[in-house]
């Protein structure tokens, strides 16, 4: 019952009286829309506290309304860690700062003989209130921590089913007992707003950073110096609060967005055992392949003669690739007569490797630029953007005991002699002589 | 060893039918004027045949077993993984059956309206038989029609894009006027 | 004795011109600094645009040292590992790849329109030559840091252009038919591109050529600084506007816009989707070579008249055209900028026609179908 009237009835009741209180006030007597400061009777100590009261204040509403009106939206910001941690550290900065500055704007009334002069019972009251709510506010976010991320969720179906004239206090009544004071003092606050000189807060001088400079003229001649003067250091005040603003903004948003990336890239990444078994695996193959290409180049310089394939492997249609003794790619091919034809596969154009299908003419084609080379001579064809020829390897035959059968050098002069019966057992090695 | 086996099995399986497919790879090149290879179905770029890790010659016992039984796959929805068959060479496996794929050799643009429409193995928002006809490997998130890859891109990234142009857009703001600023006081001097 | 001092007074003149120390006060450079407003006026701020393209080069080059491996084995997998696993790792890699791209547009917009503003008139020529010399800087940067990745296009295409080198030695006579070889090798650092040359490759492209880079750089900006802008059209512009803060705010909003575009591009739109993917997996020293390996786009201006016209043909061209841009300011000292306008209009249409149609043009050319 009590909470109905605290949570449905009250708000109800303040928001009304807001609206139409401060309206008939600002009909009937607007020029007590004032915040009936008391800056010409005490400056340095006003300064210091209603300075940081309001900065302090402006970034708790600010974070509040936002939470309340955008929900979805502020639940995927607070999301993000830094975010999150950006909020609670400024809301509680704000809070501390606030208290603080109410403590001060209240003992310099009571300790000013001027001040205490003009010091009503509703002005203290109002920073009583304030500093009550804040207060209270405060004690939520340490004995009811992360508010920034339950709030929206919890109070947030709260305040929209208020103002959707479907009001639903079931949200506030299991709420412990500091979030429903907070709640409650709030429209009490709310309740009391157009009585007080809160109204000042209506009457926001958002203008000031769009309007243009206001020129006065005076007609003394120091009056007029002394007021351009103020008018550029106005200027000056403008751009620098632009600038600020700007700058801040940005590196706001960029340490929002940007800095957790930044800061990611550096930390040990987030793979699953799948991902890194799979990753290692293919290092791992590199590095065999790398150890095979030394061993390779290894066998190239240590031994006389390399083995390339079984001949009867060869064919005519298909080379072989291997590497010779100059690390170079090559190709190897077993012609009409059952005899191997090896020619190098670098391809005299630019280098490429020449491809190891043989066409109907007996060509190889080098996939880069075109030029098709004939198996045999190794010519490339007319036109083709290679000129020089692919030059012939010399080769030998040995048998299955290593004995050489059949030599051929890169001129084409054959040494010793072969019957076809060893010819189909023979082994094609390429030799170091020849190189 | 290992040759012996990786020989022994190239000639029992050889003689059953052949298992390199050029006819996809030359239609998917011509009509995308991209060149593709093995690598797209595969899992070695020169193809399943050789004597490299990833090809025929280098499969381990196992692999060897696996390799039979994936040759048996005749009808959809096997179940198994080939192993010289990347990601999207399983995907048609299984999807299609050996049976439809022999078929589609023979019309193998066909084969794009046979696979799935909405399958996009590497999430980069074009569907794979799209990518197939593209000529762009379809596991692979970088790789894809340049044009279409900006558009999902840009959609997919759009919180991020926008948060930059705010962020860059206040920066200059706030740049701009402190240089004015700057400017204010050094003509003071 | 009279004869040899004037001559060193004439060169102490001549050097005190062209580089005015005196010039080095907050007045000159700051408070009293003007740029001349006119119809060209547009270009005064592509030497901007390169340098922020630099800076986002220097700063995503760092972050791609931390993971880079520069050793054969490692270099790809390392590479794959940056684009794939690493957060923002793609981003990263990414925006080196199109800033560089952007750098080396800019850089050529910069160059021709200087050119055609004769900003290489007395006394600028120094500047004209540390930007000559920033222009092979900034190809060889392009060119060595190409290798890095390790994969088929990037080790292929660089054979290829050390293959060209070699080629020349084929039109030299006697001995000298030797040094082309002998400088490929010295760039190579052993027989066929491999360890050596990624090691040599990976040193110049983050150190040797960045020190030389910023060197070159301090030279020419500074000298920008001391001489201000040139009038840039032949009758000078009546209009100026100050340097700071109006001219400076203009460019600072420009690289703004600029450096979101290439952001925006780089988050969304992969390099190498422009290209096949065989051409990108790693190099295998023992395989075939795939089709489609060529060098960068910025080189195709070099790349496919070699393709196409005799190599002398070419070769000759290269030249004449080195020697015509470092003696730039002495060969066109008394050119009008109406000539030179319609000569950096011709170039700019060569090198966009070979760019972008290069291809075709060969394709014709072979009667080869693509």
């Amino acid at each position: 019952m009590f909470d109905s009237f605290l949570f449905i009835g009250l708000p109800y009741v303040a928001i009304v009286f807001l609206l139409v209180g401060s309206i008939i006030r600002y009909k009937l007597r607007a020029f007590s829309y004032s915040s009936l400061s008391t800056q010409f009777l005490e400056n340095r100590w006003l300064a210091w506290a209603s300075l940081p009261w309001h900065f302090g204040i402006t970034l708790i509403l600010l974070g509040h309304v936002l939470a309340f009106a955008c929900p979805g939206i502020w639940s995927a910001l607070v999301s993000i860690p830094t975010f999150l941690t950006m909020v609670e550290a400024l809301g509680i900065l704000s809070s501390l700062l606030c208290l603080i500055s109410l403590m001060v704007l209240l003992i310099r009334r009571f300790v000013d003989a001027k001040l205490q002069a003009v010091t009503s019972h509703l002005d203290v009251l109002v920073l009583l209130i304030l500093f009550f709510q804040v207060f209270s506010g405060l004690m939520v976010a340490l004995h009811h921590r992360w508010g920034a991320a339950w709030a929206p969720g919890a109070l947030g179906p709260y305040i929209h089913s208020i103002f959707t004239f479907k009001p639903d206090a079931s949200f506030v009544k299991e709420m412990p007992p500091f979030v429903k004071i907070h709640i409650a003092s709030a429209w009490v606050l709310i309740l009391l707003f157009p009585l007080t000189r809160l109204v000042h807060a209506l009457a926001l001088p958002f203008h000031y950073f769009f309007r243009s400079p206001q020129k006065v003229v005076w007609n003394n001649t120091r009056s007029q110096i002394r007021f351009e003067q103020r008018i550029e250091s106005e200027n000056e005040r403008r751009l620098f609060l632009k600038a600020a603003f700007g700058t801040t903004a940005s590196a706001a948003l960029l340490s929002l967005g940007a800095l957790d990336k930044f800061l990611g890239y550096f930390l040990k990444q987030d793979l699953t055992n799948a991902e890194e078994a799979h990753l290692l695996s293919k290092k791992l193959q590199r590095l065999k392949q790398s150890a095979e290409e030394r061993e390779l180049e290894l066998e190239r310089m240590s031994k006389d003669s390399i083995f390339v394939a079984n001949l009867s492997d060869l064919s005519s249609a298909k080379g072989k690739y291997f590497i010779d003794y100059e690390m170079r790619p090559a190709l190897a091919f077993r012609d009409g007569q059952g005899l191997p034809i090896v020619l190098s596969a670098k391809c005299t154009h630019l280098g490429c490797t020449v491809g190891q299908d043989v066409d109907n003419q007996g060509r190889i084609l080098c996939p880069c630029h075109i030029s098709y080379f004939d198996i045999k001579t190794g010519q490339p064809n007319t036109g083709a953007p290679a000129k020089a020829p692919l030059p012939h390897l010399g080769w030998v035959l040995k048998d299955s005991q290593g004995h050489e059968l059949l030599a051929q050098d890169p001129d084409g002069r054959r040494e010793g002699a072969i019957n076809s019966s060893q010819l189909e057992n023979s082994l094609l090695f390429i030799v170091k002589r020849f190189s | 060893m290992k040759i012996i086996i990786s020989l022994f099995f190239l000639t029992v399986v050889f003689s059953t039918t052949v298992f390199a497919h050029p006819e996809f790879q030359r239609y998917s090149k011509s009509v995308s004027g991209r060149s593709v290879n093995c690598a797209m179905c595969h899992t070695h770029s020169d193809g399943p045949e050789g004597i490299k890790p990833d090809q025929i010659g280098s499969l381990s016992q196992e692999g060897l077993n696996a390799l039979g039984l994936a040759r048996q796959a005749y009808k959809p929805g096997w179940g198994g993984k080939s192993p010289i068959l990347n990601e999207f060479g399983n995907l048609i496996l299984n999807d299609l059956g050996k049976e439809k794929i022999l078929m589609l050799k023979q019309k193998p643009e066909l084969l794009a309206e046979a696979l799935s429409k909405t399958s996009d193995l590497d999430d980069d928002g074009i569907t794979d038989a799209q990518e197939y006809k593209d000529g762009t490997h379809p596991l692979n998130s970088m790789d894809g029609n340049p044009w279409k890859l900006f558009k999902n891109n840009l959609i997919k990234n759009r919180f991020h894009i926008l948060m930059i142009i705010l962020a860059t857009g206040t920066g200059l703001f706030g740049l701009y006027n402190t240089i004015l600023w700057l400017s204010i006081k050094t003509g003071k001097e | 004795m009279k004869d040899r001092k004037s001559k060193f007074l004439k060169l102490v003149t001549f050097l005190s011109e062209r580089m005015p120390i005196q010039k080095l006060s907050f007045e000159s450079m700051v408070t009293k600094k003007e740029v001349p407003v006119h119809r060209m006026s547009w270009a005064y701020y592509m030497g901007g645009l390169t340098l922020l393209f630099f800076l986002i080069q220097l700063g995503t080059g760092v972050f791609l040292l931390f993971y880079y491996q520069p050793t054969v084995s490692d270099a790809h997998a390392s590479v794959e590992y940056i684009t794939y696993f690493v957060n923002s790792g793609f981003l990263i890699r990414n925006l080196h790849t199109w800033s560089s791209s952007c750098m080396i547009l800019c850089l050529l917009a910069h160059m021709i329109t200087t050119f055609a503003m004769k900003a290489f008139a007395r006394p600028r020529e120094i500047t004209w030559l540390s930007g000559t010399m920033l222009l092979i800087l900034t190809f060889a940067f392009g060119f060595t840091g190409y290798l890095l990745p390790w994969h088929q296009i990037a080790v292929n295409a660089t054979k290829v252009v050390l293959q060209s080198i070699e080629e020349a030695g084929h039109y030299l006579p006697g001995i000298l038919s030797t040094l082309p070889s002998y400088i490929k090798e010295i760039i190579q650092g052993e027989a066929s591109v491999g360890q050596a040359t990624l090691s040599r490759f990976y040193a110049l492209h983050v150190v040797i050529l960045p020190l030389l880079f910023l060197a070159t750089l301090g030279s020419h900006v500074l000298s920008v600084q001391l001489h201000g802008m040139s009038q840039g059209v032949d009758t000078p512009s009546k209009k100026a506007e100050r340097f700071f803060p109006f001219f400076i705010l203009k460019d600072f909003w420009l690289w703004g816009v600029a450096f979101l575009i290439v952001f925006i591009l780089a988050l969304c739109l992969p390099f190498e989707s422009f290209y096949a993917y065989p051409l990108f997996e790693a190099y295998d020293a023992l395989g075939s070579t795939p089709e489609g390996i060529k060098p960068e786009w910025y080189f195709y201006f070099l790349y496919y008249p070699l393709e196409i016209l005799p190599f002398w043909m070419v070769m000759l061209g290269m030249t004449l055209s080195g020697i015509g841009l470092f003696l730039t300011p002495w060969i066109f000292k008394n050119t009008s900028r109406k000539a030179l306008s319609i000569i950096a209009l011709m170039i700019t249409a060569y090198l966009i026609i070979i760019t972008l149609f290069g291809q075709n043009i060969y394709d014709m050319f072979k009667g080869t179908t693509p």
